[in-house]
């Protein structure tokens, strides 16, 4: 424990003593050590898990008071357990271990050989609100495999995290048990392979290589769909794996029951274990994202710009990381002072497409119009037979939730309708989308459409 | 395969080996049970992989076989059969044909030789245990184990073997039970292994007052021999958390309680505990105890009970789950409830070496 996390430590502490009973205190918290602390979270050696266990069940709520109330703002605890780390499976990060390094080194090595970026690990993911479940329920996964969910699976839009999060998986099972077999590959090599066996007769070697994995992580699973012959070769792997209860990992940009032409056996086996969805960022997130990569970039940049970045780059983590990288390139060749003006004319391109995600109206009714096959003046007139009046309700739901348009504004735009009529349409569409799977698909189908 | 038997003695066997039927589908001969034939009896046996059962039967066998049939199927057929005699026969594609009275059953099995066979115990440790001991032990700690699947160590029962006495242990991190059995055994005997909670349960169905078991520990395995039945199980692997660590060196009140009394009370005021808090509090006074509870809303509930008892005056709030789940499983009349102050566990003792520590919760007011 390094000097300032001893100073950390002592300031927790002192919070936390009228908190808890001195016989709690001594017994529970005079052992622990802050071993790490960052911004967000802390980590706790504790001499062996039944710390954990009894603090995490008992004494969380006085720990979360005494963090606030010597830090202003709470942090996430983690805990790590000494007695592991005989066992030798410590984590990379605790220093001045000698083991520990080599298991890191020994991962990176073995790692590489897997495709696995060892960038791409769960101490650089950065955990918000939006991406906490399928973070806790990766690291689960990671600490005891085919124990708790079974299969994973991981689903959420373009640079959200999926494959860092299935990474950060594979490192973590490769790295604590040397002899596990991870195998991590998107669902096209195992496509190409499964052909390839075709082609050349060897099914054999190729059912034998994917059913002794210990751990199988596959991303971008959605590209199966369509694909049978795979599909099917996909489900006797999947019931070997999962019969000799062996972790099975997958991510895909959408639920399993929203990819096409899966076959519904599959589809079942997949919303199986746990489904967790990652969602765009929050600013709050963006922003530790932002930081976190800066500070392990080595990138200073002013508050200022890190505020405009988060603010305005909304939709996506590996754009977000982009913009930074050219800003940062941009003061270190140029030298010129970064005003929020100049960072605006250098991202221009960025921005711009942002800015497309601004949805007006009239893109929904349009869009809205096209897909149900009516007249783009039918959104507006006062006809109502069925077939016009849901894809209106539909285009006002949209409009509800895609723009910043009040009712009234809404209710206007579509022929100077009441604002009743317009929460009526929206109500209506929920419940109807509740009930009804397709219609749910349809308006999401839409709405990614009208995103894009 | 053939042979005659009595509903009573078929259900009975069925009975003892069904519940470890595997509910996954995906390898249908796990739910299938194992017959075999043999002398003067017949042998079942039943498989989830993880635990396994092995019973028998004495039947009339004119012919010698085996065959695996459909557990649950197979046991329904049989409850419902309407005379007591049951003819059993089965044809060499493994369908089975049953009559009993008026009825006649016919159903398709799977071949023996799909049937994984149970787990060899060559070069086990062996040790004997009463019956009524490890029953006992088993019911007094059981119901503390963990089920949160994160907490894979606690999903299990601790059976530490240690200076001729076997510990059971079981806690879920707000709770913790723990019993001592006396038994002689060899030091090389000595271990830590935990037992899932499937296997736990099972083997407490399978117990009774009578005789001893043999308990055999192998590599990562378990098994429980009953005289006539067999218990199989993998053990969970991973250590134990130190339990000892949870245990309150020492402890400043003590109240006597009478078990069934103080059990009936305490399910009487829970009824109006919340949900959401779903705590009840102990208000100690002078040679009396008031329980209550209250849910903002709702209303609430009192009951005093006479106890001796010279402390100083407190309270104290528990689960009344965590509190009525010993209570209940205890059989002796009275019950030591051992306490520091207000934040801290509260031990249940009894004459006999169990330990029961609770975590209060904490008291909003």
């Amino acid at each position: 424990m390094d000097e300032n996390h001893a100073q950390l430590w002592q300031k927790l502490s002192a919070a936390l003593k009228p908190q808890v009973s001195p016989d709690t205190f001594k017994r529970w918290f005079s052992a622990v050590k802050l071993v790490k602390a960052t911004d967000d979270a802390f980590t706790f050696r504790v001499p062996n898990n039944i710390y954990q266990f009894w603090i995490e069940s008992n004494h969380m709520a006085a720990l979360q008071a005494a963090i606030v109330t010597a830090f202003g703002a709470p942090r996430k605890v983690m805990f790590s357990s000494a007695s592991e780390d005989v066992d030798g499976e410590s984590l990379p990060e605790i220093p001045g271990k000698e083991s520990a390094r080599e298991n890191s080194r020994d991962a990176k090595q073995s790692s590489n050989a897997l495709g696995l970026n060892p960038r791409n690990s769960f101490e650089s993911f950065v955990v918000g609100p939006n991406n906490e479940i399928a973070h806790a329920a990766s690291l689960a996964v990671a600490q005891s495999p085919a124990r708790t969910y079974n299969p994973l699976f991981i689903y959420g839009g373009v640079g959200l995290g999926k494959t860092h999060l299935m990474q950060s998986i594979g490192q973590y099972v490769g790295m604590k048990k040397k002899n596990a077999k991870v195998m991590y590959l998107s669902s096209e090599l195992f496509i190409n392979e499964f052909i390839d066996a075709i082609q050349h007769n060897n099914l054999v070697k190729f059912r034998k290589r994917y059913r002794q994995a210990d751990l199988l992580l596959i991303d971008d699973i959605q590209f199966l769909g369509g694909k049978e012959r795979s599909q099917e070769e996909f489900f006797h792997t999947f019931n070997t794996l999962f019969d000799g209860h062996k972790q099975i990992v997958l991510s895909s940009d959408r639920p399993p029951s929203e990819i096409a032409n899966l076959e519904h056996r599959l589809v079942s086996r997949f919303e199986w274990g746990l489904t967790a969805e990652l969602q765009p960022p929050d600013v709050e997130t963006r922003m530790a994202i932002l930081r976190k990569k800066a500070h392990t970039l080595g990138i200073k940049l002013r508050d200022e710009t890190f505020d405009f970045l988060a603010t305005r780059i909304r939709t996506n983590v590996r754009r977000l990381e982009g913009a930074l990288m050219r800003v940062a390139s941009f003061a270190s060749l140029s030298g010129k002072e970064l005003t929020n003006e100049v960072v605006e004319h250098l991202l221009k391109d960025i921005l711009q497409e942002e800015a497309r995600h601004a949805v007006t109206i009239e893109q929904i009714q349009r869009r809205v119009a096209e897909h149900y096959d009516v007249r783009l003046a039918d959104m507006t007139s006062k006809r109502r037979p069925a077939n016009i009046a849901f894809p209106r309700q539909i285009a006002m739901y949209l409009a509800r939730e895609l723009t910043k348009a009040s009712l009234n504004e809404i209710g206007d735009a579509f022929g100077g309708r009441d604002h009743g009529t317009v929460l009526h349409a929206c109500k209506l569409v929920k419940r109807r989308m509740q009930e009804q799977d397709n219609i749910r698909q349809t308006i999401s189908f839409i709405d990614s459409a009208l995103q894009r | 395969m053939k042979f005659n038997v009595t509903k009573e003695k078929l259900l009975e066997g069925l009975q003892q080996v069904q519940n470890v039927v595997s509910t996954r589908t995906t390898l249908p001969i796990l739910s299938n049970v194992l017959l075999q034939a043999k002398g003067n009896e017949v042998h079942l046996t039943t498989t989830d992989l993880d635990v396994g059962v092995r019973g028998s039967f004495e039947a009339n066998v004119e012919k010698e076989g085996a065959t695996t049939l459909p557990a649950r199927r197979l046991f329904t057929i049989i409850r419902e059969l309407p005379s007591s005699e049951v003819q059993f026969e089965v044809d060499g594609k493994n369908a089975a044909s049953i009559r009993s009275g008026q009825s006649f059953f016919k159903i398709l099995g799977l071949p023996e030789e799909e049937f994984p066979p149970l787990p060899k115990f060559d070069n086990a440790k062996v040790i004997t245990i009463r019956q009524k001991d490890l029953r006992d032990g088993l019911r007094k700690t059981s119901y503390a184990i963990s089920t949160d699947e994160t907490r894979y160590v606690l999903n299990g029962l601790l059976f530490s073997l240690k200076e001729n006495k076997l510990t059971l242990v079981a806690t879920d991190g707000r709770r913790l039970a723990m019993v001592d059995i006396e038994l002689e055994f060899p030091r090389s005997h000595e271990a830590d292994i935990i037992v899932p909670t499937k296997a736990v349960t099972e083997l407490q169905r399978l117990l009774t007052d009578d005789g001893e078991v043999k308990v055999s520990v192998g590599s990562g395995q378990i098994a429980f021999d009953l005289n006539n039945t067999l218990l199989v199980s993998k053990l969970i692997e991973g250590n134990y958390p130190n339990y000892k660590q949870v245990i309150p060196s020492e402890t400043k009140e003590r109240v006597t309680l009478e078990r069934e009394t103080f059990l009936n009370s305490l399910r009487r005021v829970s009824l109006l505990a919340s949900d959401k808090s779903n705590s009840i509090k102990l208000n100690f006074t002078k040679n009396n105890i008031d329980i209550t509870a209250n849910t903002p809303e709702v209303g609430e509930a009192k009951e005093s009970l006479a106890v001796v008892y010279k402390g100083r005056d407190f309270s104290i709030a528990f689960n009344p789950e965590f509190f009525m789940a010993p209570l209940r499983n205890l059989t002796e009349d009275e019950v030591f409830l051992d306490l520091i102050d207000e934040m801290s566990p509260g031990v249940l003792k009894i004459a006999t070496p169990f330990l029961y520590v609770l975590m209060p919760m904490r008291i909003s007011s």
